[in-house]
């Protein structure tokens, strides 16, 4: 066995060129990659982080963006903990599709799923989306939300922290249950997402989360 | 001097014997120092010569220390000398060095009063190569050197500047005529003369000239073909009876003649033109191939009507939205014609053919051009450069991208002739007598067997990740939901005794036809599902294991990411075993209590109805007959035959476990109700007994474990004495015996049942 205690699965999905790539190339390898190419498929990477003493292994998928990969990109949202949709604050046709990649989800994914809104690049000063359309559109889909700068590695880190922070309490929420039935540490994550109205009681995360990002 | 004292020591002098003894120390000091005077005079001699030894050796010390001054000068001379020596070597290399570079000079002034001569002449003459060969040597000198030179002689002789002068028009013209020819030679679609001028470009240092004209004249050869080859392709197809992949033979056919090309100039331009041109023929040839597979792929679409048909599959799944069970998916509106999965088979495997086509066509290109890059000369800058131009070229062109349009297409495809097919077949669904499992789950996985083998087809990494994962989802949804469906209800628990079954058979037969009832039916159902389940257990390590090993066998190149990838993908169909797993726990809970229970306990519980106070004769009597333990055995081995020919071996010895756990904790609250007296103890002890032997007979694995409260229960009510028990009393492991289950108050509550032991004998029994 590896030395970790849990593993999560991570994707993230969003129109192309809002920097999904960045954001995870800055949380894995601290940098901010110049001249990046789109993603080819899928992609991924793995960080281990720890949190409150326990390490916890995070499988990062990185989606392209782009139509054309779209069945691709579907196949995996069904194994996904937790799902970073992201758009562009600084681009409204990525925040217009956002219904669209919702409907996505629906579709695909476990409705248990774990769901994060991230509005990225806000160190530029073409703004096009405010902090509180993004927020609001959140709260109104269960979401939880976050402005971040992979330029600036503004939030990044606590992004995916918060993301571990949340799996593994609602992993050991449910940890008992899956215990004896279920041994691996991939399914233990699996099985032990909290139920959906668990979490949309903890009203608080969202401006939580939401309240260190200007 | 000797000092007196110090070898007298504190002698007493003042007595006579003092005085004595001091003398006599004196004496013996006096003929030791004698001793040791004659030692070192013996050694004067030696001493003596060694001196004059040495004062020898000091004269000739003396002359070698002149030697050496003398030496000294010497060295220091020639070194001087050397330097000197050296400088006028130096200076001679140099002078040397300028001497041929002046014969250089003069041999390029040699042969560029020749070229200018002879340039002139072959032009009128046409012989172009011997032209272009003048004009390669004229490019080949130093230009700056040259211009120098043609200054440096001005005045004296001034043929050397017009020299210069004809050679630059030499030059300039002869670039004008050979672009001129090849040209025409295009225009004429002279093969001959096309190679000829070709090469003549280099010599004239129009390398990239070259390389662009003449591999513009391919792709218009090329196009020609590929029209040609597109619009006789149904009928080629027809013909050689290819119908079913007309499309991916073109495809196919198409890349060859692209890489043939390649393959065939490639020798020509590396020995006229040099390595690191492959990359500018490379470029321009993509464009062109670009261009016939975007008409081929416009024709493909049509002919395969691949927008109507993905529409159709988008809005019939959308249409659907849930999964149902263990029936095809009905379009609801009615407006969609449902596709049958059958009919896109043999499209599917066209598409995986173009798709691995033309990644076989990229890699073949990829290797040619980063080999030529890596085998040329140029600066490291500049072939980093290259080499991510033509990584560029390849992620970027126009062929990449039809092709991630082509396997999007190609997923879809797939994942619906998976999900239907998988609902076809547990429709489909049938059983045989006999059997164990059902037709579904032989179906089910060869359906998902032959969609990831034939995504291992497509050559893309990217696509067999999506059809393992689609695989997974596939299997956890329709297939779990289908074997779980008949669990759900429970066990049909049918009859309640054998009266019932009797009558209802009679008057099935009474109708004529001995129908299956209902419940029957459902009971198989059940039955064949719990099997289907803990068989697919075993089928999906077989699948995840052959898969893993074809794939990694079909792509020995993996980068370690794609291999990664492809484990993480691979784990989540291994995963699908887990949720197996949880529907035979299921399906066995629901036994349990809908079939096990309900029956089990009523037996177990005749128990209370016996006497277990026996006398002698009570005794003889009850053994005459049928004791408890040979009823409840029989009754269980009834209903443990009806499911040991159907269960699945490993269900079946789940099944034994749970009515063992069953049974022994039924009893054990059956004997706490109960009064025992030392007669009934011993029954009571032979019956458990009898028990586990049956219980150990019906399984393959050891029931002791289980029955071990029980038999150490009994083995309580079965004691002579209450002191007794200290011979049994064993609360931790050894070899003979298995550790008490029972806590010691259980013990003191199980003692009090025996109705002749008493109450403070249980008390101060010691455990
Ligand atoms: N100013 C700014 N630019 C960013 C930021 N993050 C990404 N970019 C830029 O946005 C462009 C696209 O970034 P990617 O990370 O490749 O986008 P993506 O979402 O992965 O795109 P696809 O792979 O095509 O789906 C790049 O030019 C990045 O330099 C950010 O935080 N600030
Ligand atoms: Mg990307």
């Amino acid at each position: 066995m590896e030395d970790y205690k849990f593993l999560f699965k991570v994707v993230l999905v969003g129109n192309a060129g809002v920097g999904k790539t960045c954001l995870v190339r800055r949380f894995t390898q601290g940098l901010f990659p110049p001249g990046q190419g789109a993603t080819i498929g899928v992609d991924f990477m793995i960080k281990t982080v720890e949190v409150e003493g326990e390490k916890i292994k995070l499988q990062i998928w990185d989606t392209a963006g782009q139509e054309r990969f779209r069945s691709i990109t579907q196949s995996y949202y069904r194994s996904a903990h937790a799902l970073i949709l992201v758009y562009d604050i600084s681009c409204q046709p990525t925040f217009d599709c956002l219904p669209d990649w919702l409907r996505e989800i629906q579709e695909y994914a476990n409705s248990k799923v774990l769901k994060i809104l991230v509005g990225n690049k806000t160190d530029r000063d073409d703004r096009e989306i405010p902090t509180q359309i993004g927020e609001e559109f959140a709260k109104q889909h269960d979401m939880y939300f976050l402005e971040t700068s992979a330029k600036e590695a503004e939030n990044v880190e606590r992004l995916f922290y918060e993301i571990a922070a949340e799996l593994i309490e609602q992993a050991r929420s449910k940890e008992p249950i899956s215990q004896h039935s279920r041994s691996t540490a991939d399914s233990i994550g699996l099985s032990s997402l909290g139920s959906k109205a668990n979490y949309l009681s903890q009203s608080g995360c969202c401006s939580s989360l939401s309240s260190h990002s200007t | 001097m000797l000092d007196l004292r110090s070898v007298i020591g504190d002698e007493d002098i003042s007595s006579a014997e003092g005085i004595e003894r001091a003398c006599a120390t004196i004496t013996q000091k006096e003929k030791e120092v004698n001793e040791r005077l004659e030692a070192i005079l013996s050694r004067q001699c030696q001493i003596e010569s060694k001196l004059s030894g040495i004062s020898r050796s000091m004269s000739t010390l003396h002359s070698v220390e002149n030697d050496t001054k003398s030496l000294a000068d010497r060295i220091s001379q020639t070194a001087a000398l050397a330097e000197s020596v050296s400088a006028k070597v130096r200076r001679l290399d140099e002078a040397r060095s300028r001497v041929s570079e002046c014969q250089q000079r003069v041999h390029d002034l040699i042969d560029l009063q020749l070229c200018s001569q002879g340039v002139m002449t072959a032009i009128r003459e046409e012989d172009y190569e011997k032209g272009a060969a003048h004009v390669s040597r004229y490019l080949s000198m130093d230009q700056n050197l040259l211009q120098r030179t043609a200054d440096d002689v001005t005045g004296s002789v001034t043929s050397v500047s017009k020299a210069l002068q004809t050679l630059e028009e030499a030059t300039t013209k002869m670039r004008e005529i050979i672009s001129q020819k090849f040209d025409e030679a295009v225009r004429k679609d002279d093969l001959a003369s096309v190679e000829r001028f070709f090469k003549i470009f280099p010599l004239l240092g129009m390398h990239k000239d070259g390389i662009a004209k003449f591999s513009s004249y391919i792709c218009q050869k090329l196009e020609v073909k590929a029209q040609k080859e597109l619009r006789t392709s149904m009928d080629v197809a027809k013909a050689e009876k290819r119908m079913a992949v007309a499309f991916a033979d073109t495809l196919t056919s198409l890349l060859e003649n692209f890489a043939r090309v390649f393959k065939v100039n490639q020798p020509i331009i590396e020995s006229c033109y040099g390595t690191g041109y492959l990359l500018n023929m490379y470029e321009i040839l993509q464009v062109e191939c670009d261009k016939e597979v975007r008409n081929l792929i416009l024709e493909f679409n049509k002919n395969r009507q691949i927008a109507k048909r993905v529409a159709q599959i988008n809005e019939y799944m959308k249409s659907d939205g849930g999964v149902t069970l263990g029936h095809f998916r009905k379009p609801s509106g009615g407006s969609v014609d449902k596709l049958n999965p059958k009919d896109i088979d043999s499209l599917i495997g066209e598409i995986t053919i173009m798709h691995s086509r033309a990644e076989l066509y990229f890699r073949f290109m990829k290797r040619r051009v980063v080999a030529d890059l890596e085998g040329s000369s140029l600066e490291d800058e500049d072939k980093k450069a290259k080499l991510s131009r033509s990584e560029n070229i390849i992620t970027k062109c126009d062929l990449s991208r039809q092709m991630q349009e082509l396997l999007g297409t190609y997923l879809l495809l797939e994942r619906y002739f998976m999900e239907e097919s998988v609902l076809k077949a547990i429709a489909l669904d049938t059983f045989e007598q006999g059997q164990q499992c059902s037709s579904m789950v032989d179906d089910v996985f060869f359906i998902i067997r032959k969609s990831i083998r034939r995504s291992t087809s497509t050559q893309s990494m990217n696509g067999i990740c999506a059809v393992i994962n689609n695989a997974a989802s596939c299997f956890e949804g329709d297939f779990i939901n289908a074997l779980k469906g008949p669990l759900k209800n429970g066990y049909p628990s049918g009859y309640i005794d054998l009266a019932q079954a009797y009558n209802a058979i009679q008057s099935s037969i009474q109708q004529g036809k001995l129908q299956t009832s209902d419940a029957e039916q459902a009971r198989t159902n059940f039955i064949v599902q719990l099997n289907n389940a803990d068989m697919s257990t075993e089928f999906i390590e077989t699948l995840w294991a052959t898969m893993s090993e074809e794939i990694r066998g079909a792509f020995a190149n993996m980068t370690q990411r794609e291999s990664e990838i492809l484990e993480s993908c691979m784990s989540g169909l291994k995963g699908v075993k887990d949720s197996l797993k949880a529907v035979v726990d299921f399906g066995m809970q629901q036994l349990k209590s809908s079939a096990i229970k309900p029956r089990l306990n009523p037996w177990v519980d005749q128990f209370l109805t016996y006497n277990h106070r026996l006398t002698e004769e009570e005794l003889a009597a009850y053994e005459a007959g049928e004791t408890f333990a040979q009823f409840l055995i029989v009754q269980i081995d009834g209903l443990l035959n009806s499911f040991k020919s159907v269960l699945s071996p490993r269900n079946y010895d789940a099944l034994v476990s749970i009515l063992a756990t069953e049974v022994t904790s039924r009893l054990e609250r059956a004997i706490k109700k109960s009064t025992f007296n030392r007669l009934g103890g011993l029954v009571l002890d032979q019956e458990v007994r009898a028990l586990g032997t049956y219980l150990t007979g019906a399984t393959s694995w050891s029931v002791r474990d289980k029955m071990a409260r029980l038999t150490q229960i009994a083995t309580l009510l079965n004691l002579e004495k209450v002191s007794e028990l200290s011979e049994y009393w064993n609360p931790n492991e050894n070899n003979d015996m298995p550790a008490w289950r029972i806590t010691p108050n259980e013990v003191r509550s199980i003692l009090i049942l025996r109705e002749d032991f008493r109450i403070e004998d249980i008390k101060r029994v010691k455990i």
